[in-house]
């Protein structure tokens, strides 16, 4: 029985001496435990385990990459003879490499198993607090889980990490409903490395559960208007997932990036500050290293609108002759503002507070539309009636420069931490 | 395939059980601008069992198939189930069945393609678009192959064996004009593997002409006015109005779970022109882009008539759900990989054609718009529903005049599908569509094109 170092290695040496010029392998496994919640009653305990294990082989500038999920020797032993022949099989570009060699190291964070009583008794007080405290509202579906990874990647440069990671995630949608009529679903969640208070106190879960309760009865947006929109935590991610793809590496190679001339220059509100930040303790769903085979750091994306990192890969960047990204991406974290809540809310005559984005994606250009859901009127400073049929349009790339404040309360998700953005010119339009 | 004798762990089950084998092959290459960006292959397969007690499941899976890990799998979501059943004490009573048998291999009977003859395919298509349009600032050619094999007994009589394969091809133009990008892309292919779809890239030449058409008439085209307008639909639209719009809010799980539907069952929910059927495997005498005979909780799969002539008829059920309602699973319980369990997806979710032509319902409308491709889709338990646009044209008086912008269109799918007063006689399935409903899983959409009334969005 080989170690699963020994394995790894086994398959670069394998590789090396079916005719790669540089090869990369990658062994993960991960057990997880998930408990279901269905219609509000638990409906099922899983427990899977998986193993994944990604070759990469470059032969003359030529790549080719196979996944499996086996790993005895005979099994790694034609993975290896078919990523070689993908590589043969390819063109040549001077992009493909792998990773120059780093000191090599072994990262661990979270637990190694989890507590699957604490599991179920957890959400097991989260099944019986919803109907209690919210009798409208119906959890369509929850999910608690407990992921145990650990990666192995190693490349014929000397590249050697190792990393174990433990976590908890919970996620959870619902309804409400009075009669006939019925609210828009809506979700939430959160991951964490430990569960020590009760799963609504995480994140946002109890105040859009309060929320949900509290939109049943809805009106469209009264009119059209060009104007004040507050953006909630929950819906951030929507857009710096827009953001993100813009900065990554399908859309710079093929220059459809309205950013991608843009580096060190002033592309947003002076106000915003955006971090990718996989090595931080805050983030409970942190990573180590990236894909490629490289060590991830903390990055800052955006430094008080300027700037200041693209989110390319080795092959990215290769290919762009702009700087690689020194992490994969996501753990976002959005530097707090100076304004509280109450005061971007009280400054606002009309608008609304968009609470989750349902829209097409972007155009290349920045374009963007789609409705406000579970979102509500703010009228003369004050959060007032919830929305339905209400939709906004914008260009993303505008929406940047007009932010007005962000406010200094933020929410820690365990995968991001976002705070309330106020932003100006969004078309907002009821039927 | 490598068949597997799943009979033999019956004598392991101890309550209701169910084992599945499966492996899905995903092919992917990618050429963007004439350099391949990506190259790869990967396999997926293992054992997973579930296990009922009295109202909940134990799930587990493993990626070694073995018989030894087949014990394992099996003891473990037992054990799973039994330990939910000690804590959660439902005491439900056993779930109906209407087992099925079937054995379905759609793999092609062809030589199979190199990896190398693949790649030479796609870059034959990319060549043809970087020697004809010189114009554009990017070409991307795209290849997905998705073989699903799945080898499956249960506690009952079921037990099925399949191979379901699907092989498309994207290309995706971009061209700048004034200095703003526009992009518009196409898919071409669908169920079967790639020799049984695809011939030669010639005949993907005129397509491409077609789309490149369509991509110069979005860059000279103006935006949508804001508002509500009479438009027509075409099928594309129609797939993904059946799918996302009206199906998830008539799977049983999310009508339990809140959905608006429940309040409609028998009544009018759209116009007497709409019929809408969720299809198991054959529609209107053809087979469907993702076929299914037997599905994975091992139920005959049947078509689910969910709108007839406007009129709510039924929902979309696995077992436990069809025990919630006192009605027949409909054989729409299906899992994506072998360590997910089965949930309740839609399989091939159409409209029925109507009488109406194409060009008389275009020639009837004075002011509003044809729009024919759908980027992305969203609906709700309300049955809000929003799709982006990115391709469609204005109609003035009867004809199709300039292309629009990309834009967003919404509404309430059971007001608008009462607006409904035409529906074209023809029929086009979209193929290339994944649902991502907790875990991906490939389904047909399609349909006829309708005229109606609808929101545009826009500034």
């Amino acid at each position: 029985m080989q170690t699963d170092r020994e394995l790894v290695t086994y398959c670069i040496d394998k590789m090396k001496h079916a005719g790669a010029h540089k090869a990369q392998c990658y062994l993960k496994h991960s057990k997880k435990h998930e408990l279901n919640v269905e219609a509000g009653e638990m409906t099922l305990l899983r427990t899977n385990f998986d193993t994944s294990i990604i070759l990469k082989a470059i032969i003359d500038d030529k790549r080719g990459d196979i996944k499996i999920n086996k790993k005895d020797i005979s099994s790694l032993d034609a993975a290896v003879a078919q990523v070689i022949e993908f590589a043969q099989s390819s063109y040549p570009d001077k992009a493909n490499d792998i990773a120059e060699k780093q000191p090599s190291k072994e990262f661990t964070a979270g637990p190694e198993s989890p507590d699957m009583d604490l599991m179920y008794d957890k959400l097991a007080e989260f099944v019986e607090y919803v109907p209690k405290t919210y009798p409208k509202t119906v959890i369509e579906q929850a999910i608690m889980d407990f992921t145990q990874t650990n990666i192995i990647i190693q490349n014929s440069n000397g590249v050697d990490f190792a990393g174990n990671r433990g976590v908890y995630s919970f996620g959870v949608m619902f309804t409400s409903k009075d009669g006939e009529k019925a609210s828009s679903f809506n979700h939430s969640g959160f991951d964490a490395k430990s569960l020590d208070k009760p799963l609504k106190d995480y994140a946002t879960i109890d105040s859009l559960l309060k929320q949900s309760s509290e939109s049943i009865h809805t009106i469209s947006f009264p009119g059209k208007i060009v104007g004040d929109v507050i953006i909630t935590p929950d819906c951030l991610s929507s857009f710096v997932y827009y953001i993100s793809n813009m900065l990554s590496d399908y859309m710079m190679i093929s220059g459809s990036s309205a950013f991608k001339d843009k580096l060190n220059e002033k592309i947003a509100s002076e106000l915003l500050t955006l971090h990718a930040n996989p090595r931080s303790p805050e983030i409970a769903k942190n990573y180590f290293f990236t894909l490629d085979g490289f060590e991830a750091q903390n990055i800052t994306i955006i430094d008080k609108g300027v700037l200041k990192s693209f989110l390319l890969s080795q092959n990215g960047a290769n290919k762009t002759g702009k700087p690689r990204g020194l992490n994969s991406g996501g753990c976002y974290v959005i530097e707090p503002g100076a304004s509280s809540y109450e005061d971007m809310i009280s400054s606002i005559d009309k608008g609304i507070l968009l609470c989750r984005f349902s829209g097409g994606n972007p155009s290349d250009n920045g374009d963007f539309s789609g409705v406000a859901k579970n979102s509500f009127l703010i009228e003369n400073g004050k959060v007032t009636t919830p929305l339905n049929e209400t939709m906004i349009a914008g260009n993303l790339i505008d929406l940047l420069k007009n932010i007005k404040g962000i406010s200094q309360e933020r929410i820690n998700y365990g995968s991001a931490i976002y705070p309330c953005l106020h932003v100006k010119g969004v078309t907002v339009s009821g039927k | 395939m490598q068949i597997y004798d799943l009979s033999k762990y019956k004598q392991l089950f101890k309550e209701y059980t169910e084992v599945r084998i499966q492996e899905n092959r995903n092919t992917s290459i990618t050429v963007l601008n004439g350099d391949v960006l990506s190259n790869n292959r990967s396999s997926e397969s293992g054992i997973s069992a579930r296990v009922y007690k009295k109202g909940v499941w134990g799930f587990s899976s493993n990626p070694t198939i073995s018989d030894e890990t087949a014990q394992t799998v099996i003891k473990a979501a037992t054990e799973n189930a039994l330990y939910l059943n000690d804590r959660v004490r439902k005491n439900k009573e056993p779930l109906p069945g209407n087992p099925g048998q079937s054995e379905h291999d759609f793999s092609t009977k062809k030589p199979r393609l190199s990896q190398k003859q693949l790649i030479t395919f796609l870059k034959d298509i990319d060549n043809y678009i970087l020697q004809k349009y010189t114009d554009l600032s990017a070409r991307t050619t795209l290849l997905r192959l998705l073989d699903m094999e799945k080898q499956f007994i249960n506690s009952e009589d079921s037990h099925s064996l399949s191979i379901v394969p699907r092989s498309i091809i994207i290309t995706s133009l971009s061209l700048l004009k004034d200095n703003q990008p526009f992009e518009l892309y196409e898919v071409f292919g669908g169920f079967g593997q790639f020799e049984d779809v695809f011939e030669k890239p010639d005949d993907l030449f005129k397509k491409i002409d077609k789309q490149y058409e369509h991509l110069k008439k979005k860059s000279e085209g103006v935006y949508a006015q804001a508002g509500i307008h009479e438009c027509i639909l075409g099928p594309d639209l129609a797939g993904i109005l059946s799918h996302e719009a009206i199906g998830h809010t008539v799977e049983a799980d999310i009508v339990i779970g809140g959905s608006i539907a429940i309040n409609h069952l028998g009544k009018q929910v759209a116009s007497p022109l709409i019929t809408m059927t969720d299809f198991a495997h054959h529609a209107l005498g053809e087979l469907c882009p993702v076929p299914l005979f037997v599905d994975d909780e091992g139920t005959k799969a049947e078509d689910a008539v969910l709108i007839k002539d406007g009129i709510l008829k039924t929902f979309m059920h696995n077992k436990e759900s069809a025990r919630h309602f006192g009605v027949q699973p409909t054989g729409n319980a299906r899992a994506y990989q072998y360590s997910d369990e089965p949930i309740i997806r839609m399989r091939n979710t159409a409209i029925t054609p109507g009488k109406d032509k194409l060009q008389d319902m275009i020639s009837s409308i004075e002011d509003g718009y044809y729009l024919m491709q759908a980027s992305n889709g969203q609906a709700d338990s309300t049955s809000e529903f929003m799709f982006g646009i990115v391709k469609g044209y204005e109609i003035k008086n009867g004809k199709l005049v300039k292309g629009i912008k990309d834009t967003t269109i919404s509404g309430i799918a059971l007001d608008m599908l009462k607006s409904i007063s035409m529906v074209s006689d023809d029929m086009n399935w979209s193929c290339g569509g994944m649902c991502g409903k907790k875990q991906l899983i490939p389904v047909g959409m399609g349909g006829p094109a309708v005229k109606c009334k609808v929101k545009i969005g826009g500034k």
